[in-house]
């Protein structure tokens, strides 16, 4: 088993930008099972934390989210998923992230997002990287077999729910969702596959969704949840915003997106949302690491996957 | 795939210096994957293809492993590419320079391969061969194999025979130097455009090689020619021929044969040949020599810098002030300041942005007096530019100025613009103005420094942005140095006590990062007043990141020798004791840590 030293080279070496090793990532990836199968579905999580959304294996912005937001351990994260897919360094970014959960697991939360998926990443980039970068698919079977581990939500001093996508017509308490056995595939319904995909939406209570996963809901909807739950807000990912954040619903609702010039092309600006040790909000908006920040792009990258 | 039993190469315990157990088995695997069908494998033998012939010795070497290599040309780009850098060092693994021919015919052939790169890797590699053959080796299979390679049907293979010409020219015979002449000048008139762009680029390097005479009588043309062809991508390689061509050659021939070409280039019709002009112009100008760059070329450079083009305009403005130190003074204020003054407001952020990273360099070329009435207002213009990008390119480069206008004209012209580029909503502006605070403070003095720069400075410990809170608090160490301990007293550890109780704990923790660095000054006095007892108090924060940071900052005060008194090693004990029985893991963790670093002394 891999001691505190080792995983802090490995940590060193992720910062750099650089991959680890087939076995090392082997090793990482069981022992990050280990801490995260005794997580909760619905994770408690203490404030102060900086609540972070999609970041799509964009590694140098990630970088540019810690420059703005404080290293961790310095400063608490909470990770709304979609880790991984259409950036060009989603297996960097996600090792990083899953070796600092191993090496913090106090510090730093990460949760489930859609992309969090076989299937999903088979078709948006990650699969393709790691067979790219490693020549074989092991790296991605590890990575994805430690998907199914990733809690599904997070709860922040009782009084904020963080889900990546949203709420779920088959759930109305938290204890519905804490019951979910949730060591699987995404599935293609249910509940534990709308919390991945769903999107609040102004309409009356539940739509259908254009994603063909997932459902619409409604202020209606948050508003009977947050009093069920006696919760104040809901914050999810999921969706790309131009100005990094947006409130809905009487902010009730907010969405945090987290990959500056999303695709490397869209233009967005990101944001971290830093909550205080008595969940004052406080929105830090990141742009897209300038290029000289950034390493010389994979001559090899194919940018067939994107849009 | 193939076995040793397939393999040409049988390696048996025959003597050779990989002939004990462990060697032996690691050659044949290396051989015998040679030829695996996976990739890897292959590109791993490749790489040790040194490690194979040593053992096989010359003789093998040259007799089994080269045919068998000649056989493997057509292989995937990333094993050729191995092999074209592997038999450019392979000299003395074929027996030496007597024997160096056995290598060119596997390199001729990935001479011609479709990859650009495989292409490049094996001309460097039949350069370097060449270098080292023989007269008579060269005479007789190097120019056999370049006039197979210049006369090929298919393109790729007269392309790269233009690269090898200037490396033979010097060794051969009077009647082949003629021959040469005559190839390259039929690969100058090549139909395929890429071949005359492969002849064009390697004109310069060519024409160094071959005699004045023919150099006049045969070469001029050819540059003269290409300069006038039709494809913009083989005129615009000219430009650096030009250079090549007027450092061999007298005034005379550049004024008549070489500037008319450069003019002509300078107003292209195609924008990407005036961009190459004006890319390379410091270099043309230095080569064509002071008088013809004041009287001709100068006036060219003018128009490069208004040209329509903004593409052109960016490299025009990026050369700037390396042109100006081709021209006198009084002509750098005449001919080249009017155009900057346009510049700095030109509507393309790249052409300001060019202009901004270079222009400040002209104001020790011109002197204190030309700087401040002529380009002082174009700093403070730039330094005040909409795009953030701009802002940072001047301030980068503001010491230049400092020298030359001395500090008080700085501080009452530019410190206005700087102090509002510190209040700038882009960070990474705010970081740069940080990291010249140092250089400011230095030359500024105490009064300066505390009318105008004093108070921003501190400000930025409580930034909203992490990277500038750090910066800032590494400045501390400086201000502390340049302005002593008192200052610091007066005016660093107040802002440090106030940082402490901060509602946000990343502020909080800022000022934990802030006692670490004014103890790395060294100044015992300054911790021992307040601020140990403000690293002291820390350890009750209620938020456990700032706890695991106080066992940290105490690490590193002892670590620089910050606890002294044995009082103070014994208040931090008791702090650092009650600390690793938190309840949080990474406080545990942490004072842990610490305490075994107190432990060791």
């Amino acid at each position: 088993m891999a001691s505190n030293s080792d995983l802090d080279r490995q940590i060193e070496k992720l910062q750099r930008c650089e991959y680890l090793t087939e076995s090392e990532v082997k090793v990482l990836c069981s022992r990050a099972r280990e801490i995260l199968i005794d997580e909760s579905n619905v994770q408690r999580v203490d404030a102060p934390v900086t609540i972070c959304g999609d970041v799509h294996g964009q590694y140098y912005d990630v970088k540019e989210i810690f420059r703005v937001g404080g290293e961790c351990p310095t400063t608490n994260y909470l990770f709304m998923g979609d880790f991984v897919d259409r950036g060009f360094y989603s297996v960097e970014t996600f090792l990083l992230l899953l070796a600092l959960k191993v090496r913090y697991p106090d510090r730093i939360t990460l949760i489930r997002g859609n992309h969090e998926s076989r299937q999903i990443t088979q078709v948006y980039g990650f699969y393709d990287e790691c067979l790219r970068k490693y020549g074989s698919v092991n790296v991605w079977r590890y990575c994805t077999e430690i998907f199914d581990f990733l809690s599904l939500s997070a709860i922040i001093e009782d009084k904020i729910f963080a889900v990546h996508g949203g709420l779920s017509p088959s759930i109305n308490t938290l204890d519905q969702i804490r019951i979910i056995d949730r060591k699987q595939e995404v599935p293609h319904d249910g509940a534990m596959c709308d919390l991945m995909w769903s999107d609040p939406e102004d309409i009356d209570g539940w739509g259908l969704s254009p994603r063909g996963a997932g459902y619409l809901f409604g202020k209606d909807v948050v508003d009977k949840f947050n009093h069920t739950n006696k919760i104040d807000l809901i914050c999810r990912a999921h969706q790309l915003v131009m100005e990094g954040y947006k409130w809905m619903f009487d902010e009730s609702l907010v969405t945090v997106w987290s990959a500056p010039n999303y695709c490397y092309r869209c233009g967005n600006v990101a944001a971290i949302l830093e909550l205080d040790e008595n969940l004052g909000k406080q929105f830090k908006i990141v742009e897209a690491a300038p290029q000289d920040a950034r390493g010389v792009p994979n001559k090899r990258t194919s940018p067939a996957y994107f849009l | 795939m193939a076995s040793a039993a397939t393999s040409p190469m049988h390696v048996e315990g025959d003597g050779g210096p990989a002939d004990d157990e462990g060697g032996l088995y690691t050659v044949a695997t290396l051989i015998d994957e040679l030829k695996h069908e996976d990739m890897q494998l292959r590109l791993n033998s490749m790489n040790k293809l040194a490690v194979i012939a040593e053992a096989l010795g010359p003789e093998r070497t040259r007799n089994e492993l080269l045919p068998f290599l000649n056989e493997s040309i057509d292989d995937e780009d990333e094993v050729l590419l191995v092999l074209a850098q592997q038999l450019g060092d392979f000299g003395s693994y074929v027996g030496g320079p007597s024997h160096l021919h056995v290598l060119l015919p596997p390199l001729e052939a990935l001479a011609t391969v479709e990859e650009p790169t495989v292409r490049e890797a094996a001309i460097k590699s039949l350069k370097g061969l060449a270098d080292s053959m023989d007269q008579g080796n060269l005479a007789a299979h190097f120019v056999t194999m370049l006039r197979r390679l210049a006369q090929r049907d298919w393109f790729t293979s007269r392309l790269s025979s233009c690269y090898l010409f200037a490396v033979a020219y010097p060794r051969v015979s009077t009647a082949t130097k003629a021959e040469f002449r005559g190839m390259y000048g039929q690969l100058c008139r090549d139909d395929t455009p890429m071949v005359r762009r492969a002849a064009a680029s390697n004109l310069g390097s060519f024409a160094e090689q071959v005699e004045e005479d023919y150099l006049k009588s045969e070469l001029m043309p050819l540059f003269a020619q290409l300069a006038s062809e039709d494809q913009d991508s083989v005129r615009l390689l000219a430009v650096s021929n030009a250079v090549a061509f007027a450092s061999l050659l007298d005034k005379d021939a550049k004024e008549d044969e070489i500037l008319p070409v450069v003019l002509s280039l300078a107003t292209d019709k195609s924008w990407r040949v005036r961009y190459s002009v004006a890319d390379h112009f410091p270099e043309v100008a230095t080569a064509m020599g002071e008088e013809l760059t004041e009287k001709e070329l100068a006036s060219a450079f003018v128009k490069l810098l208004v040209d329509a083009e903004a593409e052109v305009r960016t490299a025009a403005a990026g050369q700037v002030t390396a042109v100006a130190k081709c021209l006198p003074d009084q002509l750098i204020i005449e001919i080249l300041l009017p155009p900057i003054e346009k510049l700095v407001k030109d509507p393309n952020d790249h052409v300001r942005g060019a202009l901004a990273l270079v222009v400040m360099g002209i104001a020790p070329l011109v002197g204190r007096s030309a700087t401040i009435t002529s380009f002082l207002p174009l700093y403070l213009l730039l330094l005040k530019d909409d795009n953030p990008e701009v802002r940072l390119n001047i301030i980068s480069t503001l010491s230049a100025l400092n020298k030359v206008i001395g500090i008080d004209l700085l501080s009452q012209s530019l410190m206005p613009a700087i102090v509002k580029l510190a209040e700038d909503n882009t960070w990474r502006i705010r970081l740069a103005i940080i990291e010249h605070i140092p250089l400011l403070a230095e030359q500024l003095g105490v009064k300066f420094f505390e009318d105008s720069l004093s108070e921003l400075c501190l400000g930025w410990l409580s930034d909203k942005i992490f990277a500038v809170r750090q910066a800032a608090a590494k400045n501390l160490k400086e201000l502390t140095e340049t302005f002593g301990e008192e200052w610091a007293r007066k005016n660093i550890v107040p802002r440090i006590i106030e940082l402490q109780s901060n509602p946000s704990y990343l502020c909080r923790l800022t000022a934990l990062r802030a006692v670490e660095v004014v103890a790395s000054t060294g100044k015992q006095g300054l911790l021992e007043d307040k601020l140990l007892a403000i690293v002291f108090k820390m350890a009750e924060d209620p938020v456990p990141n700032v706890r695991f940071n106080v066992a940290k900052t105490i690490q590193q005060i002892h670590s620089c020798g910050g606890l002294e008194q044995p009082e103070l090693v014994e208040r931090a004990r008791q702090v650092l004791d009650r600390l690793t029985d938190d309840p949080d893991v990474d406080v545990r963790y942490y004072s842990a840590r610490a305490v075994e670093c107190l432990e060791i002394d």
